[in-house]
């Protein structure tokens, strides 16, 4: 093979044709010599052979070997190019070199989602031979029905994937099969490790590594790399022996890291699921933030579905509903309203007479949960006091409510890389009836994502600013990122204050209190939309807060949703999954208590241990 | 002539070592290509045997077998004594 190309082809030729012509003469001068010595007796060999007969046989073989030369420059050099390529086609061949899929990681380097060795089983339905009990024991080992096997069988091609991804430590059981027209092929497989608690936030891949939901789906750009190319030459076992021109290295995906402290999410996502059962709720959502730098850190949601789950239910369990569903926030709103009253010049002290709870605007009734009577500015926030809101709403312009709202990021889409993360519904101010404006105060009439209120709470934590929820971790040491000044940090530090009270006793959430950490936070319990009117008896129980109050390092919300147990109020059915994550995810960051905590250590003289 | 004969010798000479040297670096070439491709199978695998450690150390499983099979609690404030390393952070007090 060698020799049809290199430059050897011409030598061979002229090496041939010397060869002919030197035969040629041997026999020329060996023939006058046989004449001379007769060496048989019979008559026929000796009698004299005409002259021409002779010279006729060697004109016919030199003319062979001029054929045999003919043919050879044809092959070597005119038609080279016609064998050169069906040698080619016969031994060189072009294939892809496949670029690892990126992994994705959590904030410290534990395992999201990886690409992991698998086997696929390829079936020649032609050449399928196999008894009941062998079929039995494959479909058993793929994992499918037998019904399901043989309808992938059912097919006139000769090529079937039967199953995709199997573990590949199945291969050798299912070669002890011996089944013919049954081949095991090497492929790789997404794995989740993580399992259903960070599905909906990763989401998922199809058998052929492409991005179907979640981080999977809308950085399956930068996941998925570029896959390199090389063109080699196999020998007839199919071993490369030989690589033709440069290789095009493949370029693998990116390693993603997540702000996501598999922890914390693992932490928050169980104590979700334990209060959606214990109230037979709906579901849930929970969000943790860094309140300094806007990183996620655990953003859970209940239901969800193992990442391996597949099918519209499954996919619907799995859906974001921290980022993509919208609820009206109630009584979450109130504190961004009297942030704005005392950034307008209005004293904390300042009282607001609530009456007997109730309020007319617009032939309209707003009514307190129950009568409070005069109530300071603090404590129309501790005690949730819908008329005490509006009253002070009712002081301020719509357009600066609306630009205050606004400017928290009610109505404003997070700038998420993520698919569906919802915008939420602020409508502009133009159009508000005074009765709107009102309800706006306290949060009905507008509609946000969980994750969109958890931002806005990074307003109080931060004394004043605004920071960008982001799902990719921050680099460390990148100290404050910054933000929007949205509120005087002041006006920051007094509402939060305020926020404190109200998650303390007297309260509307004293069951907020995490153990050892100072708290601040809201609640908000919120009847259910539902067609024109509210629904009865169906409520979203809300909390939102920030610890430790003093110097916030974390932002949480939680939401419950259509809690149907005995009480249904965010501070009876969120406020205690706020307080458990709270200490959970401070003890995780080394945050220090900044209460003081009855030391429950109890010294015993130690027993001296045996050996 | 003689020069002639002691080209052709040299020329059969240098075809040979040419058709062993080309058998040799295929066969380097091809030993090569089976040692990257179990290379990158082994990666595949540590990728897989990393994923598998993962699972069996999820929080939750830890958290299992730290509470029944140790007998472990959660360290709560009321059973931590905190102290600051006055080295590591000057610039913090003490807290408790």
């Amino acid at each position: 093979m060698i020799g049809a190309r290199g430059p050897g082809k011409g030598a061979r030729a002229t090496r041939e044709a010397a060869t002919g012509a030197r035969s040629a003469r041997l026999i020329g001068r060996g023939l006058p010599g046989a004449r001379s010595m007769p060496n048989s007796t019979s008559p026929l060999l000796a009698s004299r052979t005409p002259p021409g007969r002779s010279q006729f046989v060697v004109a016919l073989v030199a003319l062979a070997f001029v054929g045999l030369a003919a043919r050879a420059v044809w092959v070597q050099w005119v038609d080279a190019g016609f064998y050169q390529r069906q040698g080619d086609k016969r031994v060189v061949r072009s294939e892809d070199i496949p670029a690892g899929r990126g992994r994705i990681l959590d904030r410290h380097g534990a395992l999201l989602a990886t690409s992991v060795p698998a086997i696929d089983l390829v079936a020649d339905p032609q050449a399928f031979a196999a008894d009941g009990a062998q079929r039995r024991a494959l479909a058993r080992l793929a994992g499918m029905t037998p019904t399901a096997l043989e309808r992938r069988l059912d097919s006139p091609s000769r090529f079937v994937y039967l199953k995709r991804g199997l573990d590949a430590e199945l291969r050798e059981r299912i070669e002890a099969l011996g089944l013919q027209g049954l081949r095991v092929e090497p492929s790789l497989r997404r794995s989740y490790p993580a399992g259903a608690s960070v599905a909906p936030i990763v989401g998922l891949t199809d058998v052929e590594h492409k991005g179907l939901e979640g981080l999977e789906l809308v950085l399956d750009g930068a996941l998925r790399g570029r896959d390199g190319a090389r063109t080699v030459v196999r020998d007839r076992y199919g071993r490369v022996i030989e690589q033709v021109g440069e290789p095009l290295a493949p370029l693998d995906g990116e390693d993603l890291r997540l702000s996501i402290d598999l922890a914390v999410q693992h932490h928050a996502y169980q104590r979700l699921r334990d209060a959606v059962d214990a109230q037979r709720a709906r579901g849930g959502s929970a969000v943790v933030l860094d309140a300094r730098s806007g990183e996620i850190l655990a953003l859970a949601n209940v239901p969800s579905a193992e990442p391996t789950a597949r099918g519209p239910a499954a996919a619907a369990a799995r859906r974001n509903r921290a980022l993509t569903d919208i609820f009206e926030p109630g009584s979450t709103v109130k504190p961004f309203t009297v942030a704005l009253a005392l950034q307008r010049g209005v004293p904390a002290g300042r009282i607001v007479d609530t009456d007997d709870g109730t309020i007319r605007i617009g032939g309209a009734t707003i009514r307190d949960h129950r009568p409070h009577g005069p109530l300071t500015v603090a404590e129309v926030l501790q005690k949730s006091s819908n008329v005490g809101t509006v009253k002070l709403a009712q002081q301020i312009p719509s357009a600066e409510l609306w630009a205050m709202l606004s400017a928290v990021g009610i109505g404003r889409k997070p700038a998420l890389e993520f698919p569906g993360v919802a915008t939420g519904v602020l409508r502009p101010h133009a159009g508000w009836r005074p009765v709107e404006h009102a309800t706006m105060s306290y949060g009905y009439g507008l509609s946000v994502s969980l994750l969109q209120l958890a931002r806005a709470y990074t307003v109080f934590a931060n004394d004043g600013v605004l920071v960008a929820p982001t799902l990719r971790a921050r680099d460390a040491g990148a100290g404050r990122v910054a933000g929007t000044r949205v509120l005087d940090a002041a006006v920051a530090r007094q509402v939060r204050a305020m926020l404190r009270q109200a998650a303390g006793a007297g309260g509307t959430a004293p069951r907020a209190q995490a153990l050892g950490y100072s708290v601040a936070g809201k609640t908000g319990t919120a009847r259910k939309q539902e067609g024109k009117g509210y629904a009865s008896g169906k409520y979203r129980a809300s909390f939102v807060g920030l610890a430790p109050a003093d110097d916030p390092r974390i932002v949480v919300a939680v939401l419950v949703d259509e809690p149907r147990g005995r009480v249904f109020y965010g501070g009876e059915v969120a406020a205690p999954v706020f307080a458990e994550i709270v200490q959970h995810t401070l003890r995780q960051l080394g945050v220090p208590p900044d209460l003081e905590v009855a030391p429950a250590i109890h010294a015993a003289p130690a027993v001296e241990e045996s050996l | 002539m003689r020069l002639n004969l002691l080209l052709l010798v040299a020329l059969l000479a240098s075809s040979l070592v040419l058709v062993h040297t080309a058998y040799e670096s295929r066969r380097l070439f091809s030993a090569l290509d089976r040692e990257r491709a179990r290379a990158q199978a082994l990666q595949a695998e540590h990728q897989r045997l990393q994923a598998e450690r993962q699972i069996q150390a999820t929080p939750a499983r830890v958290e299992q077998v730290a509470r029944v099979r140790l007998g472990m609690r959660v360290a709560t404030p009321a059973v931590t004594e905190y102290v600051v390393d006055p080295l590591a952070s000057p610039g913090q007090g003490a807290s408790r």
